[in-house]
């Protein structure tokens, strides 16, 4: 991991998280509900830039770049796309950090630099 | 190129919705079913209005005047008014042709009597020319229209050149257009730059929509339910002696038009076309969705009623609804919901350039399998003002071979036929009770996952 994208990675983590809480509540209420585009804009901005992350290693789906305007995504189907990128977002930082005693710390490539960060998700440390 | 229900923009090419102008669009052979309510002009925020309700008074007042003070203007006067009570360019009413009938000269000689049977219009004058209703027979809402179009005829001429300018709407030069003079309480003939009728040259003049309304904020209706009668007694009384009473009873009228003006907040203007609200159209679905595919119990005539009332209302206000009509092909009833094409939205655009669609058919369809004769119904309607677009209304998505079919058509003849199935409508009804995308957008949908499934 590059130093430069710790800072990314930490803001779309928690930007997409954020998000996927609003949406899940609006799925929950009508999952066949089209969503709107403006959210739309902003869900695909998030979207591209775990893209360009994850890469093609760590990236859920490989024919899947981003939501379409006009097909009319439903608030399920975004929900889903979603939380599997939150799922991959998850995988990416538990592969690029290491725990010293109880505290967790990136791995930087590029640097000496020691950054500490949450830890990874439970399932990951089972 | 024959256009359903054409109107003078759609003659011309001019792409603009309903919506997005200030004047009635007129139809070029029947009338708009509105009428020029001159309440509307008195009550409006607009000084301009105000201004033209006042000369519209004024003007009628002054006829009014002068057939009391000159004997010999009176015939003069008599004819005048007849002439005024019809304004057959502006196109407003519920005539199925564009031509209407004139007041008789016994009629015109009673309004202009009522300046001397009514001492307080000897004196002041009316405050609302829709009062004459309340007098005289054989007045009503068309004839109160058509009087004021006449009376505001020069500002009407002025408006509708300048809309003309604005949307590049053709005018001709009419040497003898009949204009009344209020200076000189004539009508006299001017030559005159006006958009026409192709279909016999005739000259339009526009009216603003904000004018507009089904029945005027004052009537005779309303004030015999509303002032003059109890209730239970209302056939008990003829129209004849009404009026009668009227005359000769001005503080009724005098309460009941105070009544009207105090209530000028209710008082709106009616637009050409009304959505059905939300309830309504969820209520249409439901309806739509338990109904059974085929004839039984007249389920297709209902789901033909239902979806004409909803989408009509669900793609408006991208496509003014044109009319439903029914055709027979080959034997079979069909019934189809044409919309005028007007480019207000990209796909409409694309619809317009690629496919030479400039009314746009929808086939209601309520069969459970939508088959290859009914596919080759449609191709077949699809030319000259469809060009080569059309939709099916149905309950379910097309089969495999149907879907080839289609396919294959837009392969070999560039022509598209899209399906709306029960599911589709399900969504249109949804996005337009939360609002958070545009009906029309599923269409574009179904036009872009088409699109996707032919070969490249």
């Amino acid at each position: 991991m590059k130093k430069e994208n710790i800072e990314k990675f930490e803001k779309l983590h928690i930007q997409i998280k954020d998000i996927y809480q609003e949406l899940s509540l609006l799925s929950k209420k009508s999952p066949d509900g089209a969503i709107n585009k403006f959210k739309l804009k902003f869900i695909n901005q998030l979207i591209d830039e775990s893209n360009t992350l994850l890469g093609e290693r760590y990236k859920p789906f490989r024919d899947f770049e981003k939501f379409q305007e006009d097909d009319m995504p439903f608030n399920s189907d975004v929900v889903l796309i979603v939380s599997q990128y939150i799922e991959c977002l998850e995988k990416y930082k538990y592969d690029n950090i290491r725990r010293i005693l109880s505290t967790w710390y990136w791995i930087i490539s590029d640097s000496e630099d020691k950054i500490e960060t949450s830890s990874p998700k439970l399932e990951f440390l089972r | 190129m024959t256009i359903i229900r054409p109107r003078l923009i759609d003659y011309h090419n001019i792409l603009v919705t309903q919506e997005e102008v200030d004047f009635a669009i007129p139809f070029l052979d029947e009338d708009i079913p509105l009428y020029l309510d001159p309440f509307l002009l008195w009550k409006s925020p607009s000084q301009q209005d105000n201004a033209l309700h006042l000369i519209l008074i004024n003007t009628f007042n002054k006829l009014g005047k002068i057939y009391l003070q000159s004997e010999d203007k009176k015939e003069k006067l008599v004819d005048v008014l007849v002439e005024l009570s019809e304004c057959s360019e502006v196109g407003l009413g519920s005539g199925k042709t564009k031509k209407g009938l004139k007041i008789s000269t016994k009629t015109s000689n009673e309004i202009l009597e009522l300046f001397s049977i009514i001492p307080e219009y000897k004196t002041t004058g009316v405050s609302h020319f829709e009062e004459i209703q309340l007098y005289v027979n054989n007045i009503s809402k068309d004839r109160i229209s058509d009087f004021s179009c006449n009376f505001l005829k020069s500002f009407l001429i002025d408006f509708t050149q300048d809309e003309c300018k604005k949307y590049n709407i053709p005018m001709k030069i009419f040497k003898d257009v009949r204009v009344f003079n209020s200076n000189t309480c004539k009508i006299e003939d001017e030559e005159l730059l006006l958009p026409f009728n192709p279909e016999g040259s005739i000259p339009i003049i526009f009216v603003p929509k904000r004018w507009l309304r089904y029945t005027p904020w004052i009537n005779y209706e309303d004030y015999f339910q509303k002032a003059y009668i109890k209730e239970g007694q209302e056939e008990k009384i003829d129209k004849p002696k009404v009026l009668d009473y009227n005359r000769y009873n001005y503080g009724m009228i005098s309460a009941y038009i105070s009544a009207k003006e105090r209530n000028q907040e209710d008082c709106k203007n009616d637009p050409l076309f009304k959505q059905i609200p939300v309830i309504s159209a969820k209520k249409c679905l439901n309806q739509i969705l338990k109904l059974p595919s085929g004839k039984t119990d007249n389920a297709d005539k209902k789901y033909e009623d239902n979806c004409t009332k909803l989408f009509s209302s669900l793609l408006y206000p991208h496509l003014d609804f044109a009319q439903a009509q029914s055709r027979v092909d080959s034997g079979t009833q069909i019934r189809d919901l044409i919309f005028y094409n007007n480019c207000s939205f990209p796909l409409l655009k694309n619809l317009y350039d690629e496919y030479n669609c400039r009314q746009i058919v929808f086939e209601m369809k309520n069969v459970k399998e939508v088959r290859r004769d009914h596919i080759n119904q449609l191709n077949r309607y699809l030319s000259e003002q469809f060009g080569r677009f059309g939709i099916i209304i149905t309950r379910n998505p097309f089969k495999k071979n149907i879907m080839r079919n289609t396919i294959d058509l837009w392969s070999g003849q560039r022509k598209c036929i899209l399906c709306i199935t029960d599911e589709d409508m399900k969504l249109m009804v949804d996005v337009y009770e939360n609002k958070q995308r545009d009906p029309i957008e599923v269409i574009n949908k179904k036009y872009v996952e088409f699109i996707r499934s032919c070969p490249a």
